[in-house]
């Protein structure tokens, strides 16, 4: 310890002083391009809640915050194997409805919360018709179909949890249920499915619908992380659809151009 | 050791004058955001005059209407993309008069001739952009894959060896627009190439069956409609191999870009 002069002290060391400095310099550096991040991003958060209207405002910027900015970067790194675990997202399961009157996402969380909520939807499909299949109530599956399930199942799981690290990265809860206002039509469409042929049309929906409005994201939001994440998923819920397409005997590319009319709204959210 | 170089005087000038720097930043940058706040907001793409429906359309992604705001990059960009389409036209072109091909599997000759047209107009969308960008047509096929397919082609022999070429061509171009959209700065070319690279990954995810289909000696699968309790159980997966699509084989945006 070294005695200061002038009466001021210095309580540890210069070898730790400058170690403490260094580390000090690396964080501020490691800091200011995410307070840069969250500063550009609460700057249009005020211009958007200045000049919000009702209805389709929630299909802005996906990231507020310098945590979901962060998350969104780390994305493609932690999430790019193709059979990762789900994130415990069950057949029916189901996250509560806040119950207050303000949703817990709002703004550009509200879309990711729809991402992550119609991941959840597919992945909770895929294991219902998993189920229902070998319970025997879709008569003979072949073994192709259970392949693709599965498969598709695993993409979805994966999909999910690089969403769901984008809202717990901007403190907001994970989704691990479906809080989607179609969920109880979309089980009941499920439970009414006798054939191989029934699930694949509603999968097909479910992919079609997943792949457009990660197509209608990636051109409506700003962030480098949350565009290249959207556009990464994109190809591949399309993908799944072809696949369907190829099963149900329906010609597997029929867009030149994918369209977005079948983009799901964040209106669907129930939280 | 070197406890005795220490000026703590000048430290706790230096910590003072940090600290200061520190406080004036933060009052600076929250009176900025404070003033942002208060402006008047600028118009988003919802506000914009009729923009959501134009938007919301399909291939007509690069309308009359639209405001050029594409830069240099984005249009080296769009004649990559034009270039890798024409190469693909090009290839497909050739493997249709094949007689393999063209006396073949029905459903095989008539995918590529959909496809062909899907490459065509995918080659028209990018000119147009790149035209009403400023810059120029690309109607040559881009030239590094150009030499490749100039080094395959004599060896193209079967069915198998056609779908493969293809394959290279589609995970190419799917692969490059798929980055792209996080490149260009122009957000309708974002919608541009979000897009297309969809529709070259169902390209590829057909052409993965297909060839898993032809190596396990089932070609008679491949039909449409096909007979789905057939079907070997790796049909099922081998059309997605990735979770995230990947853009590590993406092409430069300069690699096809008119010189």
């Amino acid at each position: 310890m070294s005695a200061g002069t002038g009466g001021w002290e210095l309580p540890i060391s210069e070898g730790e002083l400058s170690r403490l400095t260094r580390d000090l310099d690396e964080a501020h550096r490691e800091y200011l391009p995410l307070m840069h991040a969250a500063a550009t991003d609460l700057g249009e958060e005020l211009r958007d809640t200045r000049s919000a209207q009702p209805g389709p405002a929630s299909r802005r910027r996906f990231l507020l915050g310098a945590g979901g900015v962060a998350a969104a970067l780390t994305l493609a790194a932690c999430s790019s194997s193709g059979t990762k675990n789900a994130v415990g997202v069950g057949a029916s399961s189901s996250t509560s409805p806040s119950g207050s009157s303000g949703s817990v996402y709002t703004g550009d969380l509200q879309v990711v919360a729809l991402a992550t909520a119609l991941e959840n939807q597919a992945v909770g499909a895929y294991t219902a018709t998993l189920a229902a299949a070998k319970a025997g109530k879709l008569g003979t599956v072949p073994p192709a179909v259970g392949t693709f399930a599965t498969t598709a199942m695993a993409q979805h799981a994966d999909h999910a949890k690089a969403w769901n690290a984008v809202l717990t990265g901007a403190g907001k809860p994970a989704i691990t249920g479906v809080p989607l206002s179609n969920q109880s039509a979309t089980l009941k469409a499920l439970g009414a499915a006798t054939t191989v042929g029934d699930v694949a049309k509603l999968a097909l929906e479910l992919e079609n619908q997943a792949a457009q409005t990660y197509l209608f994201a990636a051109y409506n939001v700003s962030s480098a992380g949350g565009i290249a994440t959207a556009a990464s998923i994109a190809p591949v819920e399309a993908m799944h659809a072809a696949i369907l397409n190829f099963v149900l005997g329906q010609y597997p590319v029929p867009d030149d151009f994918l369209p977005v009319d079948k983009a799901a709204s964040p209106t669907l959210l129930t939280v | 050791m070197g406890e005795e170089h220490l000026d703590t005087r000048l430290l706790a000038e230096l910590t003072e004058q940090s600290q200061d720097l520190n406080s004036d930043a933060l009052r600076i940058t929250r009176d900025a955001l404070t003033d942002f706040g208060q402006q008047e907001p600028a118009r988003r793409w919802w506000q914009r005059g009729g923009t959501v429906a134009a938007l919301a359309g399909g291939a007509a992604l690069w309308g009359a209407t639209r405001a050029t705001a594409a830069s240099s990059d984005d249009i080296q960009a769009l004649q990559t993309a034009a270039s890798l389409e024409n190469l693909a036209v090009s290839v497909y072109t050739t493997a249709a008069g094949l007689p393999f091909i063209k006396d073949g599997n029905k459903t095989v000759s008539a995918f590529i001739a959909k496809t062909t047209t899907q490459h065509q107009a995918h080659a028209q969308a990018f000119n147009a952009a790149a035209t009403q960008a400023g810059g120029k047509a690309q109607m040559d096929p881009d030239p590094k894959y150009a030499a490749i397919v100039k080094q395959m082609l004599p060896s193209i022999k079967t069915p198998a060896d056609v779908v493969n070429l293809a394959l290279t061509l589609e995970d190419t171009a799917a692969q490059t627009y798929t980055a792209y959209v996080s490149k260009v700065t122009d957000v309708q070319l974002r919608k541009l190439f979000g897009s297309v690279a969809p529709v070259e990954a169902q390209h590829r995810s057909i052409l993965l069956a297909v060839q898993a289909l032809l190596a396990g000696n089932m070609a008679d699968l491949i039909a449409i409609p096909t007979d789905p309790a057939k079907l070997p159980a790796a049909a099922g997966s081998v059309g997605f191999p990735d979770a995230f699509y990947p853009t590590k084989n993406a092409s430069p945006i300069s690699e096809g870009a008119v010189q």
